[in-house]
């Protein structure tokens, strides 16, 4: 068989995936990607803005999805999913929920996160009173608020972390890593929108491990004067047409209230449904909370012929979605050729 | 059905009208109360304060009682008894030291059944809302209720596993199934002041002025209550509240099973109406439904 | 009652205690290490605001050891033990076991209460469920405003409520009131007024 017939097969069109695929095609091997969704990008798609260089999220998503159509060795199927497979030797032996039936020599998981249910914080009010948002939500309110008139945007917004996460209560007890960073993010582009707003970001901890990341924080806070309040909010009141945030200022010690016009809930990012099913159908490795998990000394590697890549393994950014999607690929394209 | 009926002091003293009107919906709606012999006092705040194992052996006794009786459920109207009450059955089960010690005080095997609810559990795992909605002769129409759940039927969640401790529903469910409006409020879940009625007036007057205050700004035209301190602070301190503010408040505060009551086709007398300080007369006149 | 003078030295950290954690975590079957400090339990405590400790630090001071304090602050006597705390806690910390823990520990030790009011409503409480197994409120408020000194007291409120019916003026006791009384034998007697 000609090296250049291997296929494989990348499950899910964010970052992560487009990348894989893209660097998989590059390599003169064949790349099917299929996406759930109707439309490629994944959560990065749905972003009004990035971190730590504010570029625009959808320009870099384009720029991808292009590569990818002009490389005639990648397809792209939307609106599909894996439907089962089997192991046939090297081979998985693919049927796909558009019932064709394919066999690929190698599997991406780059499915993704999804994100914790904020209503079952009761006490910040999500579901029962307007104006509470998760993040991804806001992002889509930023764009949104583009075009209000400036007396309508909101005067005063608070910025909540570690919803779902950080938390052995009702969440999860790791820290889902880039809350910190994209609540920076929000906070300084609603400032962008709004100067005049007075944005409170309340942290536990915030945590700016990156290249440019503590700068990309300081800055925020320093130019843009969104300010950091440090401690959990405990409850959110709704009065007279504002939501007053009670919350403890552990550097003072004492209680504190803010009345917020808005509230954007910087909730977890946790494993998706659909990654702990596929990695039954390809024997892929699942950690405690349901990520994919690694095979020792084989960071992109998750079983036989099975790697994987982006938010499906834990969550990351998007310049670590793209890290491992290429380097996902490499070990596709590195079995590839030695087969 | 039978259940093991825990009245608690407060049911035949400062909350008489919530105990009368708790007999009263409960035979209403088919249930024997059945209550627990020659029951003691839970030991109320008093006793978790000062004293952790009388506590548990205060209830311990009393639910020993139940098991007596071969009840596998015990009704506990009062949300200070119910977590009371829970809170040691929760510990006999999960603390095999201290039921031991526990047992041999109270003389009897440590009781790890019935189980325990409060009255909005009860209902709603009982009864059920279509059927509690099926027994309505006079629907609450017009009325707008704040329901108001306070801290201990639904905390701790860990011990009470029941509706959602920050934003309960049950009770809103229930009045909307008596033909009521509940109201959306930002206090129905915030503290009252519970036990420092007596001892520390000023906590009850700032927690329950809180509470009157979200109450009037959600437009309720009363305060609907499961738990004699709730009902007794938010009631018997209004005055006081009102005076340090300076302004009015006329909540009326009523118990949940007064409400049912009226839904159900009984007189005020039967449900003792006329023991609020803030009298529910005028409202429910004003409404069509006295 | 702690004030910021109790804090104005330097606390040597290093040769402070672990006992009184292990204690807790022994008799509370809660662990205060598992703090995240991040204030939750503080910020919705419904009586945080006259706190003299948050119950943040009340982690804090445990974790140093600093017992003398927690035992005679205000906070044990004014807590309304409404569980937001414990609800709220990333970590499910049983703060309201652990106040019960401490008052109880500086009451059997004779730590005077900031709030002497609370904690003789309480005494009077027991005496009375002792006596009769059950509660007459009637007589306990009385007795509380003789014994407290606080002769009018709520004596117009009270009025209103025994014409409302609130008020039984009999106590009654229960039957089997040696059952009852054998759970305070080991309860050093109540101090007398």
């Amino acid at each position: 068989m000609n090296n250049s017939e291997k296929t494989a097969l990348i499950i899910g069109g964010g970052l992560a995936g487009l990348e894989a695929a893209n660097k998989i095609g590059g390599a003169g091997y064949k790349a099917i990607l299929v996406e759930k969704e109707e439309q490629l990008g994944g959560i990065m798609k749905q972003l009004y803005g990035s971190f730590p260089r504010w570029d625009n999220p959808r320009e870099l998503v384009d720029q991808k999805v292009k590569m990818a159509q002009e490389n005639p060795n990648v397809t792209m199927k939307t609106n599909t999913t894996v439907k089962s497979a089997h192991k046939k030797d090297q081979t998985f032996v693919v049927e796909l929920s558009n019932n064709e039936q394919m066999e690929f020599d190698a599997v991406v998981l780059a499915t993704g996160f999804d994100f914790y249910d904020a209503s079952q914080y009761g006490e910040y009010g999500y579901g029962a009173f307007d104006n509470v948002l998760t993040a991804l939500e806001f992002e889509a309110k930023l764009k949104e608020m583009e075009s209000w008139d400036k007396e309508d945007l909101p005067q005063v917004v608070a910025f909540f972390k570690c919803v779902g996460s950080r938390d052995r209560s009702k969440g999860y007890p790791y820290c889902s890593k880039i809350c910190c960073m994209f609540t920076a993010k929000e906070a300084g582009l609603m400032k962008d929108l709004n100067p005049d707003a007075k944005c409170f970001v309340f942290y536990m901890d915030y945590r700016a491990a990156g290249k440019e990341y503590e700068e990309f924080a300081r800055s925020v806070m320093e130019d843009k004067h969104v300010r950091y309040v440090r401690g959990r909010p405990a409850k959110v009141l709704p009065e007279n047409g504002k939501l007053m945030v009670r919350a403890e200022d552990t550097l003072m010690g004492v209680p504190v209230e803010v009345a917020a016009d808005m509230i954007v809930l910087a909730n977890a990012m946790i494993p998706a449904e659909s990654t702990i099913e596929l990695a039954g159908i390809f024997g892929a490795k699942i950690d405690q909370y349901g990520f994919i998990d690694y095979i020792p000394g084989h960071p992109t590697q998750t079983g036989d012929r099975v790697f994987f890549a982006g938010g499906c393994g834990f969550p990351v950014e998007s310049l670590g979605a793209q890290y491992q999607g290429a380097a996902a690929a490499a070990d596709v394209i590195a079995l590839f050729t030695q087969d | 059905m039978n259940v093991a009926y825990y009245p608690g002091c407060s049911l035949h003293g400062l909350a008489k009208e919530y105990g009368i009107s708790v007999e009263v919906a409960c035979k209403h709606l088919g249930i024997n109360l059945k209550e627990i012999e020659d029951w003691n006092c839970c030991g109320a705040t008093a006793a978790h304060s000062l004293n952790h194992e009388l506590t548990i052996s205060l209830s311990a006794r009393n639910l020993a009682i139940a098991r007596d009786m071969k009840m596998n459920k015990v009704l506990a109207p009062c949300a200070g008894c119910f977590s009371r009450l829970k809170g040691a059955s929760y510990e006999l089960r999960n603390n095999k030291a201290l039921a031991a010690e526990v047992g041999e005080i109270i003389q009897a095997e440590p009781p790890v059944e019935p189980e325990v609810n409060n009255l909005l559990q009860f209902i709603m795992e009982e009864q059920g809302i279509d059927a509690l909605r099926a027994k309505v002769v006079k629907p609450l129409q017009g009325l707008k209720l704040a329901a108001y759940y306070g801290c201990l039927l639904t905390r701790p969640k860990e011990v009470v596993q029941f509706d959602d401790p920050e934003q309960p529903v049950s009770m809103d469910l229930i009045l909307q199934a008596l033909g009521a409006e509940p109201v959306v409020w930002a206090h129905k879940a915030e503290c009252c002041g519970g036990g420092y009625a007596a001892s520390d007036t000023d906590i009850v007057i700032d927690l329950s002025g809180q509470i009157l205050e979200s109450a009037q700004i959600a437009g309720a035209d009363a305060i609907v209550v499961a738990c004699p301190m709730c009902g007794v602070n938010l009631d018997t301190r209004q005055e006081a509240i009102a005076a340090k503010k300076g302004k009015k408040y006329d909540l009326p505060i009523i118990y949940l099973t007064q409400l049912m009551g009226i839904a159900f086709g009984y007189s005020p007398a039967q449900l003792g109406l006329k023991r609020h300080l803030n009298s529910p007369f005028p409202l429910l006149q004003s409404k069509g439904l006295l | 009652m702690l004030n910021t003078a109790d804090f104005y030295h330097v606390l040597r950290i290093d040769q402070t205690s672990n006992s009184l954690r292990e204690e807790i975590k022994e008799h509370c079957h809660t662990d205060i290490e598992m703090c995240l400090e991040c204030g939750k339990c503080s910020g919705g405590c419904s009586n945080a605001h006259i706190f003299d400790i948050t119950p943040r630090k009340i982690i804090q001071l445990i974790k140093v050891g600093e017992e003398a304090k927690l035992l005679k602050m205000d906070a044990l006597w004014s807590c309304v033990a409404c569980q937001l705390c414990v609800d709220r806690c990333p970590s499910s910390i049983n703060i309201p076991r652990i106040m019960d823990y401490l008052r109880e520990k500086a009451y059997s030790q004779g730590v005077p209460a900031s709030r002497p009011n609370v904690e003789l409503f309480h005494e009077l409480m027991l005496n009375n469920i002792k006596r009769f197994g059950r509660v007459p409120e009637a007589l306990l408020s009385v007795e509380f405003n003789i014994r407290s000194k606080q002769y009018t007291k709520d004596a117009e409120m009270g009025m209103k409520m025994f014409f409302k019916g609130k008020l039984n003026p009999i106590p009654a006791r229960i039957k089997n009131i040696k059952q009852v009384q054998r759970m305070f034998r080991d309860i050093p007697a109540q101090r007398e007024g």
